[in-house]
């Protein structure tokens, strides 16, 4: 068994492909990712306003307005068919319309309106900072209008305000919300493409399909864990800290057990593959592009209440749906193992279907 | 032998080694078929309808039971458990059961008439899909309470003729999508993020095998035969590209703002800069497989990257550099301005000058270093 467990490493120190996917990619991986997310919130977007009252009010708005941080006045136009042609063309991330007779609205007692618009062409990020200019605005123009009004007396404030704040992810940034779930895929697929790398490899030069004993393989499956529990440490426990995302919500301990089990069913499904592969650059070339549906598929961007139910099962079969669930769980939301009850038994049954095949496939006595 | 020749004789030998090798014809076949009826499958429901979401009600009052009601009538929501305390809620919202907490806290009614109460919202960030949708249904329904409340209670406790609306109204819009479906959005770049990564792996492989396998002697290329070998895979990825255009523009019914041709001429682009890079990663390496780890490295993450879905403009220095050296940046860009926007040509047709940069700062020093390496039978067959 220890002598399978060590020809694994020396096989992956003498490889420098599988060396570059099993060491080089989690490092790589660890700086690049983050860095794209890095920018976490919106700021200084690039806002055109339209203003059609021209009176000391709507300048006063557009005044206050500039001055919050989400906003950054790029021009000032003078109709909404050119506020149009900023969006449509990507110049600006939003619009402020202010109509014709917000003065008079305020002086005389009513509600000035205000459009904002966003646009389309970058909906999740238009809709972030759609709220976060709305927000500023309602407040700075609340201001503004009491100083305008003051001769009418008080107007009422808005009996309920929402209060929106982020579960479990306080920073609200968007690395703090995909990286912590990425980083799993990245361990799966570092594990799959390298071990099957190798063995497709190893089964070139010796011409026919591997065979190993009951106790090699179990070498093998410990070496595989081996790995992929080191990288699973090295994002949780490192790189999380390092980048500051939410982290270690829950106890060493069950982080650890969760851990476990995603890690045994990535190696049993990667020790299935990797008996089926012939040619070394075949892994690859086929399991390279999966990354982003697996992602897709985890149901962390994309809710599960909106996936059809065919879908949802399909993806049960993958290790990443039920490990990015307890682990972002665990590590992120403050869960406990027994919230993942469902995940754990998921990925309890992967590892132990794809473990017998793959024990089946890489033992049975060898077809002359 | 002409130019054209050769070009053609190399294609016609690429189509012939292809229908051979079923597992290198799957790259352009049944993988992209299969990956992208996937993400195109789960992702159909476009509009997302009926989030759980779970109440803490506190106070059993009027307010909670009127926002309860409003919640089940919410296009987006769905109220899935009331329950006494966040604990609870807290418990549901981590093992997956709702996507959000509404907490009304003890005395919002009492609040509410003093012109005070507030209504906490949780969202999981981490869903960034769920947590928009749930904010803008939920701000809906506070300000329809707000505009009953003014109306019934307030006027109800103060004297005649204090009481006036708020002062502003902000009201807030999608321009260009107005039902704000996501669909359109995530698929329209997800599709070509899974095709251009598929295509450098096949023209990777096409190229590096030829130097794997020792049959560039027999091959003898130049620059003809390249760009021949090449613009098989350009033609059937086009293909590829025309018809997840269809699917999402013709049966999901997202029409084109601008035009097909300028979207076509943008994958043309795009498929021609990676080409390029994948020359230049086998020209370098001379090795496939180390060629293809860095395919991986280089095409995997473009879709991070892209800026359309979460913003890279207040992202670090490097990422926006690397941002900008990814076609797929450049392509996501052109196909915002054309399919979603419908901007001027001249505006949308801009991201092409990049692409066309891209493609020839990598193919000719790609095919330069390749052409060398297939004269050099020290560099053939290394692994």
């Amino acid at each position: 068994m220890w002598a399978a467990f060590r020809a694994v490493f020396a096989a992956i120190f003498a490889d420098r492909a599988a060396a570059l996917l099993l060491l080089g990619a989690p490092i790589l991986y660890a700086v690049l990712y983050p860095s794209a997310y890095s920018g976490e919130i919106v700021i200084d977007a690039p806002v055109v306003v339209v203003d059609l009252d021209r009176s000391a009010a709507s300048r006063d708005l557009v005044r206050r307005a500039a001055a919050t941080s989400q906003v950054r006045l790029v021009a000032a136009l003078a109709s909404p068919q050119e506020a149009q042609e900023w969006l449509a063309s990507d110049q600006a991330s939003a619009a402020i319309i202010i109509p014709e007779g917000y003065s008079r609205a305020i002086a005389q007692g009513r509600s000035g309106n205000v459009m904002l618009v966003g646009s389309g062409a970058h909906l999740l990020r238009s809709s972030t900072a759609l709220t976060g200019i709305g927000a500023a605005l309602a407040s700075t123009a609340r201001e503004a209008a009491f100083e305008q009004a003051r001769a009418a007396g008080p107007a009422a404030p808005p009996a309920l305000q929402l209060v929106t704040r982020a579960l479990f992810n306080t920073r609200e940034g968007y690395g703090a919300a995909v990286f912590p779930g990425v980083a799993f895929v990245i361990v799966h697929q570092s594990l799959l493409l390298g071990l099957t790398l190798l063995a497709a490899t190893a089964r070139e030069k010796l011409g026919a399909p591997l065979r190993v004993t009951p106790a090699q393989f179990a070498g093998l499956g410990l070496a595989a864990s081996t790995i992929a529990m080191v990288q699973v440490c090295w994002f949780a426990g490192l790189v999380f800290w390092w980048q500051d995302y939410p982290r270690a919500a829950a106890p060493v301990g069950q982080v650890l057990v969760g851990a476990a089990l995603f890690v045994a069913a990535t190696a049993a499904l990667v020790l299935l593959l990797a008996s089926l592969f012939r040619t070394r650059e075949r892994p690859l070339q086929l399991g390279l592009a999966v990354s982003l549906p697996l992602f897709f598929l985890s149901g962390l961007t994309w809710p599960a209440a909106a996936t059809p139910a065919p879908v949802l099962w399909l993806s049960r079969l993958f290790p990443t749906t039920p490990g990015l669930q307890v682990m972002v769980g665990l590590n992120q939301m403050g869960g406990t193992l027994a919230d993942y009850a469902g995940a754990l038994g998921n990925l309890a049954v992967l590892t132990a279907v794809f473990g017998g095949i793959a024990l089946w496939r890489w033992t049975a006595p060898r077809r002359s | 032998m002409s130019f054209a020749a050769r070009f053609g004789a190399s294609f016609r030998r690429e189509a012939a080694f292809l229908a051979r090798s079923p597992w290198d014809l799957a790259l352009l076949t049944w993988l992209p078929l299969v990956l992208c009826a996937l993400i195109a499958w789960q992702l159909s429901a476009g509009v997302i309808r009926d989030l759980p979401v779970a109440l803490v009600d506190t106070e059993r009052s009027a307010l909670s039971r009127d926002i309860a009601i409003r919640i089940e009538g919410a296009p987006g929501m769905r109220l899935a458990y009331t329950v006494p305390d966040m604990r609870a809620a807290e418990s549901l919202a981590r093992s997956g059961a709702v996507e959000a907490i509404v907490l009304v806290p003890p005395e919002a009614t009492q609040r509410a008439l003093e012109g005070r109460g507030q209504i906490t919202l949780y969202v999981n960030a981490a869903h960034s899909a769920a947590s928009s949708t749930i904010q803008r249904d939920m701000a809906a329904i506070i300000a329809a309470a707000n505009a009953r409340a003014a109306v019934e209670q307030i006027a109800a406790i103060s004297p005649p003729g204090k009481v006036r609306p708020a002062p502003l109204a902000v009201r807030s819009l999608i321009a260009f999508n107005a039902p704000a479906s996501q669909e359109q959005q995530l698929v329209s770049l997800l599709h070509p993020a899974l095709l251009h990564l598929l295509f450098m792996l096949a023209v990777v492989s096409a190229f590096g095998r030829e130097l794997r396998d020792a049959t560039v002697a027999e091959w003898r290329p130049d620059g003809a035969s390249i760009a021949g070998k090449a613009a098989l895979y350009v033609l059937a990825f086009m293909v590829w590209g025309a018809g997840v255009t269809a699917y999402l523009a013709g049966f999901r019914g997202w029409a084109l703002a601008g035009g097909p041709a300028l979207l076509m001429t943008g994958y043309l682009a795009m498929f021609a800069a990676y080409a390029g890079v994948s020359l230049l990663l086998v020209g370098i390496t001379r090795r496939m497989s180390q060629s293809l780890s860095l395919t991986g490295l280089y095409a995997g993450a473009s879709f991070a990257f892209a800026g359309a879905i979460f913003p890279v403009d207040q992202a670090s220095g490097f990422a926006k550099f690397w941002a900008e050296i990814l076609p797929f940046t450049h392509f996501a860009r052109l196909l915002a301005l054309d399919w979603i926007t419908g901007a001027p040509t001249n505006v949308a047709a801009a991201p092409l000058v990049p692409l066309g940069l891209i493609t020839l700062v990598t193919a000719v020093p790609g095919a330069w270093l390749y052409l060398r390496a297939s004269q050099r039978p020290e560099d053939w067959g290394k692994r």
